[in-house]
């Protein structure tokens, strides 16, 4: 009978003893160092969870199958229209560029991928995407759709990679709006709604005599290297606020809601894009800061 | 744990998987993970239920960039706090079972919020208050419904 007490005794001392060792690892895995919460993060995603990420492959490219055909149909014609209008554009712009003795463009092209989003929790503003290491894709890429801006990729695997779309509280993007004036600079971030569902984009930084009409469009400046220049964020909403003859903030009502994206391109051959665009843009900051 | 326990908590956790990963649903689907682990830790031991809630925190937390390691908190200490409700109450009545359901849903959101990274976190009122008590209700209907439709016998003995 004592015996039976002791071991008893025992097993719930070693019970305590292993719950007080998990708790403290569980705690010590949020303090981890990001590179080594990726780790595992990777190694799960790439093991375990492998299987349930392709069954949302396979229901990702069935939704799409099903989509209406002639949706497809306009937007190929449209694509064809728009091909067809640029060779002449391309021509036109080598010819100019010959005349004022600038440099090519460096080249860039976009990788087609799938968005994939996981429904577990701590995971909302972050993707998935199916185009990985081996097509060319590198941690900063930007991820476009056609309709504009997405986010940006994060962590590059052999199998795919992670990014997060402009609702996570890192993204940032310089952006650039043309006015009457000239252009209008600033930096585009998201600013949590109440809900997740009313999170939006602010564009801070603005010269406070910029004065933005509201719909005009903001593109990505190129500044800083994050994103390649010309990428359509979003257009002016309303003033968000004001500080007191400084700058002032504008809403940014989004090209592309995070959740409608299913499908999306990887910008890749960012870094010399972003040199020529912060050449370029040199003597349009002036203007702004002028009006500043 | 009876082979059916096993049987039932195992595909729990693969429906979670399926229908949050797979099907993409979010929180249109339930928190089976979570009441996989509830039902499981009441015939596991304190260390078991610690154990299996820090594996099943991990797997929810692989897709986190911002919050790592929230889930695994809040799990490990639901596998603990399920191994041991089952000394002090021994209620096997609908409402005990819906009861049990819901608070262990509000305090796993509660615990996962209050180590989320500040930055990415909803704001408490919103999300403790308002959204968690409505997914708190979801699980614990689902839960009783597990429980009655698969783990009947267990449930009347």
């Amino acid at each position: 009978m004592a015996g039976k007490a002791q071991r008893g005794h025992k097993r719930r001392r070693r019970d305590f003893h292993v719950v007080l060792g998990l708790v403290l690892l569980s705690l010590i895995t949020i303090n981890l160092p990001a590179e080594s919460q990726r780790a595992i993060g990777d190694g799960l995603r790439e093991s375990v969870l492998r299987p349930f990420i392709e069954v949302q492959l396979i229901v990702v490219r069935t939704r799409a199958r099903a989509r209406d055909y002639l949706t497809v149909r306009a937007q190929l014609d449209s694509a064809l229209t728009f091909v067809a209008s640029g060779t002449t554009l391309a021509e036109e712009n080598r010819q100019l560029r010959g005349l004022l003795g600038l440099n090519e463009r460096s080249p860039s092209r976009l990788v087609a991928t799938s968005v994939i989003r996981s429904g577990t929790s701590g995971s909302s503003s972050v993707f998935r995407l199916s185009a990985s290491a081996a097509d060319g894709v590198m941690p900063f890429d930007a991820v476009v759709t056609e309709l504009g801006l997405l986010g940006q990729v994060q962590e590059v695997g052999p199998e795919g990679s992670m990014g997060y779309d402009w609702s996570h509280p890192d993204f940032r993007a310089s952006a650039m709006i043309v006015t009457a004036e000239g252009q209008a600079h600033g930096l585009v971030e998201a600013e949590r709604g109440q809900f997740r569902e009313q999170d939006r984009l602010v564009l801070r930084g603005t010269a406070y005599l910029s004065n933005l009409e509201r719909g005009a469009e903001v593109l990505t400046s190129g500044r800083g290297g994050a994103f390649p220049r010309g990428i359509r964020i979003g257009w002016v909403g309303e003033v968000a606020r004001t500080s007191a003859g400084w700058d002032i903030s504008y809403y940014v009502e989004p090209a592309v809601y995070p959740g409608a994206a299913t499908y999306a391109s990887v910008h890749i051959g960012v870094p010399g894009d972003a040199l020529q665009a912060a050449a370029d843009t040199a003597d349009s900051l002036a203007v702004a800061d002028g009006s500043r | 744990m009876s082979a059916r326990e096993a049987i039932v908590v195992a595909s729990l956790i693969i429906a979670h998987l399926l229908l949050r990963i797979g099907f993409g649903l979010g929180n249109a689907a339930p928190d089976l993970m979570l009441l996989a682990l509830l039902l499981a830790s009441r015939s596991l031991s304190l260390g078991g239920g610690a154990l299996l809630g820090f594996c099943l925190g991990l797997l929810e937390d692989a897709f986190s960039m911002l919050s790592f390691g929230a889930s695994v908190f809040a799990f490990t200490l639901m596998g603990t706090l399920g191994a041991q409700v089952r000394h002090l109450f021994v209620g096997r009545s609908t409402f005990f079972q819906a009861t049990y359901f819901f608070l262990a849903k509000w305090i796993r959101d509660l615990l996962a919020w209050v180590v989320s990274n500040p930055d990415s976190r909803e704001f408490f009122v919103d999300h403790v208050l308002w959204e968690s008590p409505l997914m708190a209700l979801y699980a614990a209907a689902t839960g009783v419904c597990v429980r009655y439709l698969f783990l009947k016998e267990s449930v009347s003995q």
